[in-house]
């Protein structure tokens, strides 16, 4: 295999991400419909947290008002960089044989749709940005300000470890199409569920009962939202932050494993149906 | 007389749009029972989903007590009463996810040519297997938190009733879809943005602050759908209330075909 200089693979990437943040433009209804639903969920939540704590002085499930707030409005930002993303294009493409024109080519499948969905997380994150601020200029909630440095460079550590954890989570519940390519929509849909549910994506995880709490943390789930607000937000010691740390970086490398192994599988069985 | 054979002619054409629905149905269910392993997927997900709001909001409001001055029953009652209609609406309106592949194929002209109306064969030509398994267990789930409310038999009435006309909105909302998805060929995130509005309803729409309350309320009758009923179970409803509401579902129905009929018109045939 001819092995291209480092700048050439870069420029490979590159030209990858450009081209895709151009098609992100191509469908703007679409993704004009998409930000639009991120707000309703917004809506939603942040007036039952806000009738939820209606006295200010108000502490529930170790929230305040002003912490409680902060983890709904801080959800529309992390969402936007941890799952916005293409690569749930992958099943589909799977099902549909198209996976062929990508391993023909001098790319790895991998790196190409991770370079994709950096590009998807850019527009959605600028688009986030923009939204947060106009509903903050509505709503006028309460913001909790982490101003611990260290607090902060471990919230940040916490959403690249999330967005990582993300992608093997999509591969992962990708993969089962190569066997049963009927399903690539069904897979992704418990996905989905598990991330609204588990991650903490339409409420802290920490208001229900310790039983499903820890049920919950045997699972790489509340890695991907939970842990990165609770930590901006001070919950946790840094003896505990570390501890999740470290297991959001366990779940990467059992992921890692076993995506490759599965991978690997289901390439074997690959018939590219369709093609 | 002409009265008589005109109902007749009415009956005769219900049933004959009944046992079309019948054979549609049959015929996605046979599609539904033929991939299982999707089935089980499908239910399994919804059925996880349901049940850990469920747990959320149960652990919620007996942390706090009340929600927005409701009990925990009260508060699971608006739950199940969202899930009602959100539920009864996708098991009979299905068919409206699958419309845009009509539309960007050409192949709605095939709908239009049949001796079927158009717009029944694109809003219930497919009923959902998955969300018909769900309805009775949610049926009795309601039953059962309805009666813990102490309803009176008039409020009890009112609620059924109430609960019709929330569906007839919900109707007008696929319709409006539908229509839609004719003029921009965009139906997915529609539709989805159409879930999200109407699940601002899972919730007591007294949470909501003014003026978005009264948009939620009257302008996107999402609160009309799905607190009225409940409120009108719990006794909170006036008579005004329900006036409102009816008016509004007729208001609803009657947009929402004009729309379909102009977008008709607008139907360009592409690819056929």
């Amino acid at each position: 295999m001819i092995k291209l200089p480092k700048k050439k693979t870069v420029d490979k990437y590159l030209s990858v991400f450009k081209i895709s943040f151009q098609q992100e433009f191509a469908y703007r209804l679409n993704f004009i419909m998409w930000r639009l639903r991120n707000v309703f969920q917004v809506f939603l939540a942040f007036f039952l947290w806000d009738t939820v704590f209606a006295n200010p002085g108000m502490v529930i499930f170790g929230y305040d008002r002003a912490k409680i707030l902060t983890y709904v409005f801080g959800l529309i930002l992390i969402r936007s960089i941890v799952l916005s993303m293409r690569s749930v294009d992958i099943a589909p493409e799977i099902a549909k044989g198209d996976v062929s024109n990508l391993l023909l080519k001098p790319i790895s499948y991998f790196k190409y749709w991770f370079t994709r969905d950096s590009a998807s997380k850019l527009l959605n994150l600028t688009f986030a940005v923009f939204e947060a601020g106009i509903l903050y200029i509505l709503l006028r909630p309460p913001f909790f300000l982490q101003n611990n440095i260290f607090y902060i460079l471990f919230f940040i550590l916490s959403i690249t470890l999330a967005i990582i954890l993300y992608f093997l989570l999509v591969l992962l519940f990708s993969m089962p199409t190569f066997w049963f390519p009927q399903q690539s929509w069904g897979f992704m849909f418990l996905l989905m569920v598990f991330v609204d549910i588990l991650a903490g994506g339409i409420f802290p995880i920490d208001i229900l009962p310790s039983n499903i709490q820890n049920l919950a943390y045997l699972t790489p789930f509340p890695y991907l939202l939970f842990i990165p607000v609770e930590i901006y937000l001070g919950h946790f010691n840094f003896v505990a932050t570390l501890r999740f740390l470290a297991a959001s970086m366990v779940w990467i490398f059992i992921l890692l494993f076993v995506n490759n192994k599965v991978w690997n599988l289901g390439l074997k069985s690959y018939r590219a149906e369709g093609r | 007389m002409n009265i008589i054979q005109n109902l007749q002619n009415l009956a005769n054409k219900i049933y004959r749009y009944f046992k079309l629905w019948l054979l549609m149905s049959k015929n996605a269910f046979m599609v539904y029972i033929l991939d299982r392993f999707s089935l089980l997927i499908f239910l399994f997900g919804k059925l996880v989903r349901f049940l850990m709001y469920f747990v959320f909001l149960y652990f919620l409001v007996r942390g706090t007590n009340t929600l927005a001055g409701y009990n925990v029953n009260q508060t699971i009652f608006f739950y199940l009463t969202f899930n009602i209609i959100d539920v009864l609406a996708q098991f009979l309106f299905r068919e409206v996810y699958r419309f845009r592949s009509l539309i960007v194929t050409g192949s709605f002209d095939l709908v239009l040519t049949k001796p079927m109306n158009a717009l029944f064969r694109s809003l219930m030509g497919g009923a959902d297997l998955i969300d018909l398994i769900t309805i009775p267990p949610l049926l009795i789930a309601t039953y059962y938190v309805g009666s813990l409310l102490n309803p009176t038999s008039i409020n009890a009435m009112l609620y059924i009733l109430l609960l019709i006309n929330g569906l007839l909105i919900a109707t007008s909302f696929y319709i409006a879809v539908l229509a839609l998805g004719i003029v921009t060929l965009e139906i997915d995130h529609t539709i989805m943005i159409y879930r999200d509005l109407i699940s601002l309803g899972r919730l007591p729409i007294d949470i909501y602050k003014e003026p978005f309350r009264s948009v939620i309320t009257f302008l996107i009758p999402v609160g009309v759908m799905i607190s009225f009923p409940a409120k009108a179970m719990i006794g909170l409803i006036s008579i005004q209330g329900i006036l409102v509401s009816f008016g509004l579902a007729g208001i609803s129905m009657f947009l929402s075909i004009r729309f379909w009929n102009f977008a008709l018109k607008k139907y360009t045939s592409a690819s056929s």
